[in-house]
C-alpha cells in the first residue's frame, strides 16, 4: 500500500516536471519577444543594445511570411514593415508543423502562452466550470471563424500591400502598447481576449487567430500525430478534461482534430493515467497483452 | 516511434533557431531595411545614391554613411546635437519634434533637400518642405551654397527652429516616442470637430488619399500616363520605383482636387 502511494507521488512529481518543459520554452519565447519589442522602441530613440539586432515585432513573426506570399509572387517583394525573416520564419514553422503539428501554437507563439497564463486565474475563479461554460454548439460553431478572419487578412492585405491586420491584431498591441503605433481597435481587441481567457481558454487561438488556422490544417497530415491507444485507455476522459481546446481525444483513435496545438496535456506524460496509452508518435500502437496489465496503474 | 516533451521543447528549439543560423549562414536573413538608398539610373550621377529615397527609418548614421555627409553636420544643421547618442535617431522623429513652423515642414524631406543641396545632386523637395536656418549656415560654411544666394535659400526654406531645439527638442523626442498615443488621440479628436482635411499633395500622399479626394482610378492613371501602383503606397516611392520625377505630374492632381474641393 505504501508503495502504491510512493509509486503514484513519484509519477505525481514527474508530470509536474514534464509540465515545466513546455512552460520553461514559452517563457523563453515570450521573452525574446517582448526583449525584441522593446529594443526597438529604444532603437528609435537613439538607445538600444547596439550588438542586438533592431528588428522590428513584424520582422519576427511568420504571420508577416505568411500574408505577404501574395505579394512576393506578384512582384518578388514583401509586404511593408516585413523582410525576408518573416518569410523564412514562416518555412521554418510550417516545416516544424509538418512534422509535429502545430506546436508553434503550444510551444512557441508568446500570444498563446499568454492566455494560457491568463487562464490560471480564470481555473482559480471558475473552477471545473472554466473553458466549458460555451454552449457546444455555439462553441464548434465559432471554431471556423478563424478560416474567415484568415481568408479577410490574407485578401485585405493582398490587395492592399500594407499590414491592415495589425490594427485588429491584440499580438502587436501587447507587444507595442508602449509604441504609439497601435490602433485603438487593436487595444479593444487585447482587452476582449484578456476578459474572454478568463472564461474560456486560448478564445484568440480557438476563434479568431488567422495563422492557427493555417497552421490547424496541417493536423490533417502531420507526421507525428497525437495517438490513443483504445487497447489500454481505461476511459477516465482526463485526456478530454485537459485539453485547452475542448478536443475529444477519448474517443480518438488518431487525433485529427484541426485545434490540436500539441501541447502534450493530454499524453500519458501528463493527463492519461496509464502509461502509453495517448502519445505523440508516428505509426500505430502494437498491441501486447502482457505489456498492457502491466502498463495499468 | 514516440516522441515526449523533452523531445518537442529540443525539435521547437532545433528549428527555430536552426532555421534561423542557417538562413544567416545562407545570407538570406534580414530582419530590417537594407538603408542602402537607390541610385540614379541616368544622367550625370548615374549609380550614384539618390537622396530622394532618404527614408524615415534611416538614422543620421544612416545617411552619413550612404552619402559621406558628416554626421555631426547632420545632426548639428536640424539641431539635435544636445541629446544622447543623437547620430543613432531616426530621421522619422523630425516630424514629431519640429513638424510645420510657419507653414513649413522640417520632416524627412528636409533630409533629403539638405543632403541635395550638400552634394550638389539633383532633387525636387515637395512644395511646404523647409530646412532649419542653421542647416541654410552649414551649407554656406561648407561652401556647399554661394554666399550671394544664401538670401534665396533663406527665403525659399529656412525655418527658425530656436525654439524648439536643445532640450525642448529632446523632451519633445521623449515625450514623442512615449506619449505619441496622446497625440494620436488628438488628431483623432479634430477630426471628430469636423476641421477641414488637408488635400495638398505630398510625397508620403497614397493613391487611396488621392481616390478619397474624388479623383477615379481612370483619371490618376490618364494623368500619369502608367498603372497605378497599389492604393496605400505613397506617391514618391512610387514615383521613384518608375524612375520618374514626381514634380512633373504633383501639380497637375493637385489642380485636379483643387478644382473638386
Amino acid at each position: 500500500m505504501a508503495d502504491v502511494k510512493k509509486k503514484k507521488l513519484s509519477r505525481k512529481k514527474a508530470r509536474k516536471k514534464v509540465a515545466r518543459i513546455r512552460t520553461a520554452v514559452q517563457i523563453l519565447f515570450f521573452v525574446i519577444i517582448a526583449f525584441i519589442a522593446v529594443n526597438h522602441t529604444l532603437t528609435e530613440t537613439g538607445g538600444g543594445i547596439p550588438i542586438v539586432s533592431k528588428a522590428s515585432l513584424h520582422a519576427v513573426c511568420p504571420v508577416g511570411g505568411l500574408v505577404s506570399i501574395y505579394q512576393f509572387a506578384a512582384v518578388g517583394e514583401f509586404v511593408k514593415q516585413t523582410h525576408a525573416s518573416s518569410f523564412i520564419l514562416m518555412i521554418i514553422v510550417f516545416s516544424l508543423t509538418i512534422v509535429v503539428g502545430p506546436a508553434f501554437c503550444g510551444w512557441i507563439c508568446p500570444f498563446g502562452s499568454f492566455q494560457e497564463w491568463i487562464a490560471i486565474i480564470g481555473r482559480q475563479i471558475f473552477g471545473k466550470r472554466y473553458n466549458t461554460m460555451l454552449p457546444a454548439k455555439l462553441d464548434s460553431l465559432l471554431r471556423y471563424l478563424r478560416y474567415a478572419v484568415a481568408g479577410w487578412v490574407l485578401y485585405v492585405t493582398a490587395r492592399s500591400a500594407t499590414l491592415i491586420f495589425a490594427d485588429y491584431d491584440p499580438y502587436f498591441a501587447l507587444f507595442n502598447f508602449w509604441s504609439g503605433e497601435v490602433a485603438l481597435t487593436a487595444f479593444i481587441a487585447l482587452a476582449l481576449v484578456v476578459v474572454l481567457s478568463l472564461f474560456i481558454e486560448r478564445p484568440f487561438c480557438k476563434y479568431a487567430c488567422p495563422y492557427g488556422a493555417v497552421l490547424g490544417l496541417f493536423n490533417l497530415f502531420r507526421f507525428f500525430g497525437i495517438r490513443r491507444n483504445a487497447a489500454t485507455c481505461i476511459d477516465c476522459t482526463l485526456c478530454d478534461k485537459s485539453c485547452p481546446m475542448n478536443i475529444k481525444v477519448s474517443t480518438a483513435g488518431r487525433v485529427v482534430n484541426h485545434q490540436c496545438i500539441s501541447c502534450l496535456k493530454c499524453t500519458s506524460e501528463q493527463a492519461c493515467p496509464v502509461v502509453d496509452t495517448v502519445e505523440l508518435m508516428s505509426g500505430k500502437y502494437r498491441v501486447d497483452t502482457l505489456e498492457i496489465k502491466e502498463s495499468r496503474v | 516511434m514516440k516522441l515526449r516533451s523533452p523531445h518537442l521543447a529540443v525539435l521547437s528549439l532545433l528549428f527555430v533557431f536552426g532555421g534561423i543560423l542557417v538562413s544567416m549562414l545562407a545570407g538570406v536573413w534580414q530582419s530590417e531595411s537594407s538603408k542602402v538608398p537607390a541610385t540614379y539610373t541616368s544622367g550625370e550621377f548615374a549609380g550614384q545614391y539618390n537622396p530622394a529615397d532618404i527614408r524615415g527609418s534611416y538614422s543620421f548614421a544612416d545617411v552619413a554613411s550612404a552619402f559621406g555627409v558628416p554626421a555631426d553636420i547632420l545632426v548639428k544643421s536640424f539641431g539635435f546635437e544636445t541629446y544622447e547618442n543623437p547620430e543613432d535617431l531616426q530621421i522619422k522623429l523630425f516630424e514629431d519634434v519640429y513638424g510645420v513652423i510657419d507653414g513649413k515642414e522640417i520632416g524627412t524631406d528636409s533630409m533629403r533637400l539638405f543632403v541635395a543641396l550638400y552634394l550638389a545632386r539633383p532633387y525636387t523637395p515637395e512644395e511646404d518642405t523647409g530646412l532649419p536656418l542653421r542647416a541654410v549656415q552649414s551649407l554656406l560654411e561648407a561652401g556647399k551654397i554661394d554666399p550671394e544666394s544664401v538670401s534665396e535659400y533663406r527665403q525659399k526654406y529656412s525655418v527658425d527652429i530656436s525654439g524648439r531645439i536643445g532640450s525642448d527638442a529632446a523632451a519633445t523626442v521623449a515625450a514623442s516616442v512615449a506619449g505619441s498615443v496622446e497625440a494620436t488621440g488628438e488628431s483623432s479628436a479634430g477630426a471628430v470637430t469636423g476641421e477641414a482635411e488637408d488635400t495638398t499633395i505630398k510625397g508620403k500622399t497614397t493613391f487611396r488619399d488621392l481616390m478619397n479626394w474624388g479623383l477615379s482610378e481612370a483619371e490618376i492613371e490618364k494623368v500619369i500616363g502608367m498603372r497605378l501602383g497599389p492604393p496605400t503606397q505613397g506617391l514618391r516611392d512610387y514615383f521613384i520605383e518608375q524612375e520618374v520625377e514626381f514634380s512633373e505630374y504633383k501639380d497637375e492632381l493637385q489642380s485636379r482636387i483643387d478644382a473638386r474641393q
